[in-house]
């Protein structure tokens, strides 16, 4: 186990660069998961740590010890890939010892480290398969189990679960989860699924275009998006966002384009600001009269089962609300909605938080 | 189907004879110009060849053309220049497979690794494959040759040759000639088709074997070999019944000689049927040969299923 420093990294293909000066300090034991949409640079920022591509700019430390030039066999590490990458022509148990065989480890050494693995993933019937011979749900705990018994020094994983069905993806999420109580292990993790960062991670590191949006808890993030990119990304359905101008005056005021306006108690900004508001779906009111109400036309009505999203609109602008009250499932023409003040974000042009 | 569906209660009606015979034959009409194709380009002159084997075959006695029963063979028994062509074969299909075989793998793991002018380097490998055998065997005789050839002088000036003579007039040395032609001719079809097997290995194995701690000789090993192995059991089961039928280049560069050094018995036959022009006794030799490659190709092939049925 061991922390992972990276400094002021750096990665271009050719003039091309992919990371802009990423900083992270993670801590030993931690679970940290990076996100974002695909080509954003978080996988190429798990292979450099890796040692799989290499470092254009920068520093990144494993355990205090400079790895930059480190082959991928010298950094400790351990990686489950997307595909698995299992040696078909390998039996399960072979699989999972290639590692410790490179080693000269003990033979009977071996045995007992493959099988508390394979007891820990439920492996035991399959040690003599082949992958080939395997669900694919089998081939990612063996690809686990091919990281367990190595005890690096931390786990990368690069999007395991994404060639999972979603069933089996929910069920192995919970395993990762368990599994990293059990062995306490520093992991970092990439996905391009929000809600894989939001339950696996101790903390999410958002990147966007090569560049860390936000570092912090989940709640962190979905609480308090440091900018639009994470505010829009974090959350599904994700949050609602409407352009406007800010108010000052006795009573403040965001005025939308369309005219509408909603009251509010805003952070102090400067008058006729331009401001995008935003409210998560959940925290949209269906209800109400007063100055602070709006009339919404319904759009559409899609039942999730676990509740209903409705898809309204405000002047141009459409936006969603979700709700678990059913008798929304029969809603049409025109209905009051609010948006409470303390659930406003607002960002402003450049589209950071304020 | 709404037709079929109203039937469906009623017994099933007996079609008429003449329906019944076109539906019973129809499947030998489909196939039947292919097989008469096959038939008459592979089989008949096959079966015309072992005939010959067996009968008194000779182009200049008209008198000839009776069957003779096993008389080649008892005669092929007692043949020491058949022997000795064997051994040779044995020789130059071994040396040739093998070397063209491990240039042919250097020259795939060179090409699979990205460099600048990958594209136009994989082409010029190719070529020497679409130069015609004759004219490669011409121009390997020439280059072996000291009096327009380069190769003896520089063989000479580094010390490996004595003196700068042709290799093919020496009898230790002259089977050489061939095989180094061979093997020029030779290696592009292994590289192209081991680099076609290495370009299929997927990338992310290699990543996994060196992040679980696996040197370059170790993911050789353990990765590119296994997946490599199916290939080059075909490729070389191929290749080594191609050469050891390949007389071109030596009856180009050596004609067999000298002293029968360089001879191979896909060579014999062709002197025993175009020089001596004793068709019966040439086709006896080439039933043997062909006796001999199947029982090779036999084995070959079960070891291939034997390497892919461990998978």
């Amino acid at each position: 186990m061991a922390s992972i420093d990276i400094a002021n990294i750096k990665k271009s293909y050719g003039t091309h660069p992919v990371l802009h000066d990423v900083d992270l300090k993670i801590s030993d034991g931690e679970f940290v998961v990076l996100v974002g949409p695909s080509g954003c640079g978080k996988s190429t920022l798990l292979r450099m740590i890796a040692g799989l591509e290499s470092v254009t700019g920068g520093e990144i430390r494993i355990a205090g010890r400079r790895v930059n030039d480190l082959a991928p066999k010298d950094r400790d590490i351990a990686m489950v890939f997307q595909s698995y990458a299992l040696y078909p022509h390998m039996s399960v148990a072979k699989n999972m010892s290639y590692s410790l065989r490179l080693r000269k480890t003990a033979k009977d050494r071996i045995a007992t480290v493959v099988a508390g693995a394979a007891a820990k993933l439920g492996l035991d019937p399959l040690l003599e398969r082949r992958p080939r011979a395997l669900s694919g749900g089998q081939r990612q705990r063996v690809a686990m189990g091919r990281a367990i018994v190595r005890q690096p020094k931390a786990f990368l994983f690069d999007e395991p679960l994404s060639n999972l069905d979603a069933r089996l993806r929910e069920q192995m999420r919970a395993e990762i989860k368990k599994l990293h109580k059990d062995l306490g292990a520093t992991s970092i993790y990439v996905t391009h699924d929000q809600i894989e960062a939001m339950t696996l991670a101790d903390r999410i590191v958002a990147m966007n275009g090569g560049v860390v949006q936000q570092v912090g808890s989940p709640l962190d993030l979905y609480d308090r998006p440091a900018n639009l990119f994470v505010a829009g990304f974090i959350g599904s359905p994700g949050m609602n966002f409407f352009e406007g101008n800010y108010q000052a005056g006795e009573v403040q005021r965001f005025e939308m384009e369309d005219g509408n306006s909603i009251p509010l108690d805003a952070p102090p900004l400067s008058n006729n600001a331009r401001v995008t508001l935003g409210i998560r779906p959940e925290h949209v009111v269906l209800a109400g009269h007063g100055p602070e109400t709006l009339l919404a036309t319904v759009d559409l009505v899609e039942p999730t089962g676990f509740g209903i999203i409705l898809h309204l609109s405000l002047g141009g602008a459409s936006f969603k609300a979700f709700t678990n009250d059913r008798s929304f499932l029969t809603a049409s023409g025109t209905i009051p909605v609010r948006f409470p003040a303390h659930y406003l974000h607002f960002f402003d042009a450049e589209g950071r938080r304020v | 189907m709404a037709y079929a569906a109203r039937h469906e209660g009623l017994p099933a009606i007996r079609p008429p004879l003449m329906k019944r015979i076109a539906d019973a034959s129809a499947p030998y009409l489909y196939t039947a110009p292919a097989l008469i194709l096959i038939v008459t380009v592979m089989l008949v002159p096959l079966v015309l060849g072992i005939s010959y084997a067996f009968r008194d075959i000779q182009l200049l006695n008209p008198f000839s053309g009776g069957f003779v029963g096993l008389d080649h063979f008892r005669a092929l028994a007692q043949d020491q220049a058949f022997f000795r062509s064997l051994r040779n074969t044995l020789w130059w299909t071994g040396a040739s497979v093998f070397l063209q075989f491990a240039f042919g793998l250097i020259l795939a793991l060179l090409l699979d690794k990205p460099f600048h002018g990958r594209a136009v380097a994989q082409a010029l490998v190719f070529l020497p494959w679409a130069v015609p055998s004759f004219l490669a065997g011409l121009n390997w005789a020439w280059l072996f040759n000291p009096v327009v050839g380069p190769l003896p002088h520089w063989l000479f000036a580094m010390g490996i040759m004595s003196q700068p003579t042709n290799i093919l007039s020496d009898p230790q040395l002259a089977m050489w000639g061939p095989i180094v032609a061979n093997i020029w001719w030779g290696i592009p079809f292994f590289a192209i088709t081991l680099l076609a097997a290495l370009q299929a290995i997927p990338r992310d194995l290699y990543e996994a074997a060196s992040i679980d701690g696996a040197g370059p000789l170790q993911r050789f090993l353990s990765i590119t070999l296994p997946f490599l192995a199916p290939t080059i059991a075909i490729t070389i089961l191929l290749r080594t019944v191609w050469i050891s039928n390949f007389a071109d280049l030596i009856i180009v560069m050596t004609n067999g000689g000298p002293a029968d050094r360089t001879q191979i018995v896909a060579s014999y036959i062709f002197t025993q049927a175009f020089k001596r022009l004793d068709f019966g006794y040439a086709s006896a030799i080439a039933l043997v040969l062909l006796a001999l490659l199947l029982a090779y190709s036999l084995l070959i092939v079960i070891l291939r299923q034997w390497l892919l049925s461990k998978d």
